[in-house]
């Protein structure tokens, strides 16, 4: 009875979103190295969480504090990391060699760190934020670290040359949720959030095409 | 009608690659001067609004934008405008409008069949929709699919999953299913339209169970059949179990409702004077005595050494609650005769102390207050004559019969019920008041002397001879649980035997009893030769008493005479206080 209930619940561990039971390769082990494919596997995996986690924050928070201060109206802003060419279609998307395009995820993940950082931080000063918030974005945080992680090791894997490091955008978006105004300060973060989803959706579509190309030959 | 503007329907992109906006025109437009609607667009990076590059492929009032003019993560902004007016505004940006076509080419295979042909599995496949880009990993599709029988309103729905293979276990052969699927991106929430009906019929690949039209539905009825026979077998044998406790564990006793020392009995006898001295009991003696657990009460106090108990002060004896306790409900079965909680002795209570005798302790300060109590000890039934003994039942069951051949373990009070009250003023003064029954032995403290005597007249003789007539045997005696000592038994008969033995008896009955009333009694015993009720006045001399020797309760005394011999015969301390010449005599 005892066994059937441990394995129950280590089965509902296992299969929820973002974990998997992977194979097991021991920190510091030599000998023992992920294949290349399992390598985008869980990144693919860690990216399609993130992006779920962004879109679920997104729409509580919209519903929790933007209704009637129409936030979408003004919600065109550009995000931080506009400035990174991204492709922007899958025409593009297709074009842009594949180690560019793995700078570029390595870009945008760097630009998100610090601002994942905060966003844990200073959510948590809303007024009355719920639970599910405040857990999403130390969740988003953690997991996006952890993608950059494995990001980078794909990065050594693939990469023939240099790994570029340069792609970067710094953050500036602080003291805006840090306003005195309440209005200010949620519409701050209202666009925060929607840059966070566009951002993960991104990353997200990029691996999977990059998985697609690299592993499967366009055969997914 | 309500004048409708023309307004943005929806934009929706169904591969991440274009996009098309769809809009209503309204009935503004038929009113007035035909106007041109126009759809203006804007990256969120441009400044300027530009028209919609193709008006005609996505259908009438649409507007469609191919790939090169799709940026998919851009914030578009589209309005509907005509000249001078603009009607409406979106804005967003294309992942977030991603509404997949439906998927295409379903088929479906079978896998099995059941043994007896009514059930089948199947497998259904499909394709993804063309315009999605899947292979290259441009967009997720997840799947839902959705299956019914074809008679059947409601759609049954699978959980959305990535593969386009589903099996489908379980369907009845002889009947016909229709199955659809549709897709949406996998982030997203909302789905595309649902793909073509596929059918589903076993009987054209040949398996159909054409006389298994009769489903084999859970046989309800044989189930609550049958439940209900064990159920109703189960209770009977436990019912019927002789072990007890598998009896008590399944249908624990339910307290019979009573109130506390009213046996039911009397209510169906009428017994109205008893049931009002067993209430009574309660009103009196609950708030003086009662004040503890009423547990406490089957404490048996060991009262071993006869000046010991001498040394406890009367006080403690009357208002002691311990000694009460110890006392006033020993040994009787609670048999939900109501008896049993009544603790009160409203009969003369006997000492029920470890060694089963009697002791007595003098307190002339306590005797009035006894007094007090003892008047409604005296309260008896007198109004019912043809009470018979048993009727004394109503007194407290909890004295312990000192006999131990006894099995009526009660206080004897023979005579009280059944005799008739002699001296009506006293008996009506005491008898519809908070008088105990069975107090009717009890002679009525007539007067007290200055001597600190008590002066009691018999109480009720009639009743007494009469229950010697007539209930005076071994059945009446026993009957509802009267209280009786055996000598009291023994005594009955013998007066009603032999009258010669009045002495004898009243020496009994005095032995026995050491209350006062008990003297009476058997002075009124002895005397009643016949059945006549003599006037107590006449009969033998009271006794006085010169103290008291045992204040049990304040229900009653046991009071010392002085003038009759204490017989050492037959000194059966069966119950009832004996007094300390006696007992002297008895204990080693």
């Amino acid at each position: 009875g005892l066994l059937l209930v441990v394995l129950l619940v280590s089965h509902m561990l296992l299969t929820k979103e973002g974990v998997t039971s992977l194979p097991i390769c021991p920190n510091g082990s030599v000998n023992c190295q992920l294949s290349l494919e399992e390598l985008f596997d869980r990144a693919v995996k860690l990216s399609h969480y993130i992006h779920f986690l962004s879109s679920e924050m997104f729409n509580e928070f919209d519903e929790r504090y933007a209704q009637g201060r129409g936030f979408i109206a003004k919600a065109v802003n550009s995000c931080h990391t506009a400035s990174l060419t991204t492709p922007e279609d899958k025409e593009q998307a297709q074009q842009i060699h594949h180690e560019d395009l793995l700078n570029l995820i390595l870009g945008v993940l760097r630009s998100w760190n610090d601002p994942l950082v905060h966003l844990a931080s200073e959510v948590q000063r809303i007024k009355e934020a719920p639970e599910t918030i405040l857990w999403k974005a130390v969740e988003i945080e953690e997991q996006n670290k952890r993608l950059l992680e494995g990001m980078e090791k794909i990065v050594g894997r693939v990469h023939s040359g240099e790994v570029g490091n340069d792609i970067y955008t710094p953050w500036d978006g602080l003291p805006s949720l840090q306003l005195a105004d309440e209005d200010s300060r949620l519409f701050a973060f209202y666009n925060l959030l929607h840059c966070l989803r566009r951002d993960s959706h991104k990353i997200d579509n990029y691996l999977k095409v990059l998985k697609c190309r690299l592993i499967h030959d366009n055969n997914c | 009608d309500l004048l409708q503007w023309p307004q943005i329907s929806k934009c929706r992109s169904p591969e991440m690659e274009t996009f098309s906006c769809y809009w209503t025109a309204g009935n503004f437009y038929n009113l007035t001067v035909p106007r041109i609607l126009q759809l203006l667009y804007k990256k969120s990076n441009e400044e300027d609004w530009k028209e919609c590059p193709d008006y005609i492929t996505s259908g009438q009032n649409s507007c469609y934008f191919n790939a090169s003019y799709t940026s998919v993560w851009t914030p578009y902004c589209v309005q509907l405008a005509s000249k001078n007016e603009v009607y409406d505004k979106k804005c967003f940006s294309v992942d977030e409008i991603v509404l997949p076509d439906p998927p295409v080419h379903l088929n479906w295979t079978l896998l099995n069949t059941s043994q007896t042909g009514i059930h089948g599995d199947i497998q259904v496949r499909w394709d993804p929709p063309p315009t999605a880009d899947v292979r290259k990993g441009w967009i997720t599709l997840e799947y839902e699919l959705q299956y019914k029988e074809v008679n059947e309103t409601k759609w049954k729905e699978l959980k959305p999953r990535l593969s386009t293979v589903v099996p489908l276990y379980s369907l009845k052969t002889a009947r016909d299913y229709e199955i659809r699927i549709r897709s949406r991106q996998r982030t997203s929430e909302k789905f595309g339209e649902f793909s073509e009906i596929l059918y589903v019929s076993f009987s054209q690949i040949g398996i159909g169970c054409d006389h298994c039209t009769e489903e084999v539905e859970f046989p309800w009825f044989l189930v609550v059949v049958f439940g209900v026979c064990g159920l109703a077998v189960t209770v009977i044998s436990i019912m019927l179990s002789k072990q007890p406790r598998l009896k008590m564990l399944i249908f624990p006793p339910v307290p019979v409702p009573k109130i506390k020392g009213i046996d039911p009995d009397l209510l169906k006898k009428g017994k109205l004077d008893e049931v009002n001295s067993i209430l009574a009991c309660h009103d009196i003696y609950k708030t003086q005595l009662y004040n503890d657990d009423l547990w406490v009460e089957f404490i048996e106090l060991d009262i071993e050494d006869p000046d010991e108990k001498n040394r406890a002060s009367d006080t403690d004896r009357l208002l002691g609650e311990d000694h009460l306790k110890s006392h006033s409900c020993l040994g009787t079965k609670d048999d939900d005769s109501g008896r049993a909680s009544c603790c009160e002795p409203d009969i003369p209570e006997t000492d029920f102390s470890a060694s089963d005798t009697c002791d007595a302790t003098s307190d002339s300060d306590q005797f009035k207050k006894a007094t007090e109590k003892e008047e409604d000890l005296l309260g008896l039934d007198r109004e019912d004559n043809d009470e018979s003994l048993p009727s004394l039942a109503n007194i407290d069951p909890q004295r312990r019969h000192r006999s131990t051949q006894s099995e009526n373990r009660h206080l004897w009070a023979p005579f009280g019920d059944s005799v008739q009250s002699p001296h009506p003023s006293v008996h009506a003064h005491i008898s519809n008041q908070n008088s105990l029954t069975s107090t009717d032995f009890y002679a009525q403290v007539s007067d007290i002397t200055p001597a600190g005597r008590v002066v009691l007249s018999p109480g009720q003789k009639s009743k007494l001879g009469r229950a010697q007539r007539g209930g005076c045997t071994e059945q009446s005696f026993t009957m509802d649980n009267t209280y009786f000592c055996e000598a009291d038994v023994k005594k009955c008969i013998a007066v009603t035997s032999h009258e010669e033995n009045e002495p004898h008896v009243q020496e009994q009955s005095y032995n026995e009893d050491g209350y006062f009333t008990t003297e009476s009694l058997t002075t009124t015993v002895a005397n009643l030769g016949a059945p006549t009720a003599a006037p107590p006045s006449s009969e033998m001399p009271v006794a006085d008493y010169t103290s008291i020797h045992i204040v049990h309760s304040p229900q009653g005394l046991v009071l010392n005479a002085t003038a009759l011999p204490v017989p050492d015969k037959e000194f059966n301390v069966s119950c009832g206080y004996v007094s300390t010449d006696q007992l002297n005599k008895i204990m080693p």
